[in-house]
């Protein structure tokens, strides 16, 4: 077998401050030549086999025998030791703070994060960028201002979860790795829109108070549940209407590209809000009026932000087609919110949470002016 | 040939999704079960007409036809209704330009719910449609490499 060979080795350790003493294992091992093997022993459930499926071997080929079994509370010794391992004396607890299962968990968070792993995209190999063509100005001008819009808030999706993730009990991986993919899809997401504003002569707009604020409300949500409520259900379910919009309203084939694939991601965030507030509710029926609290503040907000004129102007330039033809961008608009607010109820319905009577969006884009403040 | 909304259509489509299996699998696995309605155009002209469809990983594994009675048995995640002007429309812009016109998409025609429009049960089976559009756009758009349409 080849040596490899380490620059500088006999400068290794010379400098060393601190001394390893050999391990009494190990100690035996090189004087013995005798290999312990008693972990040999110590499996969970040997034998059992998982069986690859047609789409090769997925995360629910895997949930068999006791290894599919998902505890209601995690274990306390709050380690990364994994599920199903066998746990020796001794394991250093990380001090996860979200132990209970209906804290986190949703039921399709399995699915939705082997759907994720395998429909990531490239921005790009993807896109056809070649194809950007120069747009009138006042179209590109509204594009560039979307994206920037974009640009602006897709990360807080990442930003945010990503605080809880790592205090989630280890025993609920699956949520954790869920959330990872969400993380890279918020990444392409900022970077695509950062692409599209700058690869077509455009440039960045003007960023936002409205959206900040909103944003800020969000990253310091006090608690999971409180966030899911506030990102997952609310502002995931508006965007993913904007990004289906965005599909729609796309003066090119390269922006009609991006918005679709961005939809399709959305989607997938979406869905775990929707099931994760929906498992909370069946476990914990009381945390509905903590729901109803972030969702008062939070549909506020999304008034807030739809009082600039940056968030709403750029979509009905785009939506009519330029700023002659704004009176009829903004009628489009009308019709959209109508169904942005019977979406955004729907998923409300599907968690199990009956929003109707204390919501505060109007369901007339007129009334949005008569709204409570 | 077949003509769309026939079962036979969309199973000839699958057959070119089978052909055009590295596109698929690149845009990763789908695994949803809907129906595709088409319905009489505003004077009355033609018949209510429906298929359902099953994708699964890569392929179409099942397209059967359905009379809208039949629809709520066949538990779609959610059906596409439009009339079939609309369809014939799209399906002949994917004929001659091998995807629909800007505006014309499977999403942008659902979008202001006019053209197309999306029924579900369910927000979040509804949901799917968006989840795996990229997916079922491109699958019509296999409709150009048809002898016929519609």
């Amino acid at each position: 077998m080849p040596t490899v060979t380490i620059k500088d080795e006999e400068r290794i350790g010379t400098d060393a401050r601190v001394k390893i003493q050999l391990s009494e294992y190990l100690t035996k091992l090189y004087q013995t030549g005798t290999p312990d093997l008693s972990w040999m022993n110590e499996t969970g459930e040997w034998g059992m086999r998982a069986k690859p499926g047609p789409l090769g071997l997925r995360m629910k080929d895997i949930e068999i025998g006791s290894y599919g079994v998902v505890p209601d509370r995690g274990g306390e010794h709050r380690s990364m030791a994994p599920r199903g391992a066998v746990l020796p004396e001794g394991l250093p607890s990380l001090d996860f703070t979200v132990n209970d299962k209906y804290e986190c968990w949703a039921d399709n968070v399995s699915e939705l994060y082997e759907e994720a792993v395998a429909r990531q995209w490239s921005s790009a190999r993807d896109i056809p960028w070649s194809e950007l063509k120069p747009l009138p100005d006042d179209l590109e001008r509204a594009m560039c201002q979307l994206c920037t819009f974009l640009t602006e808030v897709e990360f807080i999706a990442a930003d945010a979860p990503t605080r809880w993730m790592s205090r989630i009990n280890h025993d609920f991986f699956e949520v954790k790795m869920f959330l990872a993919t969400q993380a890279m899809d918020e990444a392409r997401h900022m970077d695509v829109f950062r692409k599209r504003a700058l690869a077509n002569g455009g440039g960045l707009g003007r960023a936002s108070v409205g959206n900040e604020r909103g944003l800020r409300k969000i990253f310091n949500a006090p608690s999971l549940t409180a966030q899911t409520a506030r990102l997952h259900l609310l502002g995931e379910g508006f965007v993913l209407t904007v990004f289906r919009q965005g599909e729609f309203i796309a003066p090119s084939r390269v922006d009609q590209e991006i918005f679709r694939r961005c939809m399709q991601d959305e989607s997938r965030h979406v869905g775990y809000g929707s099931m994760h507030l929906r498992a909370q509710l069946k476990a914990r029926p009381e945390i509905a009026e903590e729901v109803h609290t972030e969702l008062d503040d939070a549909e506020r907000i999304l008034l807030d932000i739809f009082s600039e004129p940056e968030s709403v102007e750029p979509m009905a330039i785009l939506m009519g087609g330029g700023v002659k033809n704004f009176d009829k961008g903004m009628e489009m608009q009308s019709n959209l919110w109508r169904r942005i607010v019977a979406e955004y109820l729907q998923r409300c319905d599907s968690a199990g949470l009956d929003r109707r009577p204390r919501c505060l969006l109007p369901t007339d884009f007129a009334k949005l002016v008569a709204a409570p403040a | 040939m077949a003509n769309f909304p026939a079962p036979e259509w969309f199973l000839a489509l699958g057959r070119l999704m089978a052909a055009n299996g590295e596109l698929f699998r690149r845009l990763g696995y789908v695994e949803t079960r809907f129906v595709v309605r088409v319905m009489p155009a505003e004077d009355g002209a033609g018949i209510d007409e429906a298929a359902g469809l099953v994708m699964e990983g890569h392929e179409l594994t099942r397209a059967v036809r359905l009379a809208p009675a039949q629809i709520e048995d066949f538990d779609p995640d959610f059906i596409i209704c439009g009339r079939r002007p609309v369809w014939d429309r799209m399906l002949e812009q994917i004929a001659r330009d091998g995807r629909p016109e800007l505006r014309q998409t499977l999403s942008s025609l659902v979008l202001l719910g006019e053209d197309l429009w999306l029924e579900s049960i369910d927000q979040l089976r509804e949901d799917k449609f968006y989840r795996f559009n990229q997916s079922l756009q491109e699958y019509f758009n296999l409709a150009s490499q048809m002898p016929s349409s519609a």
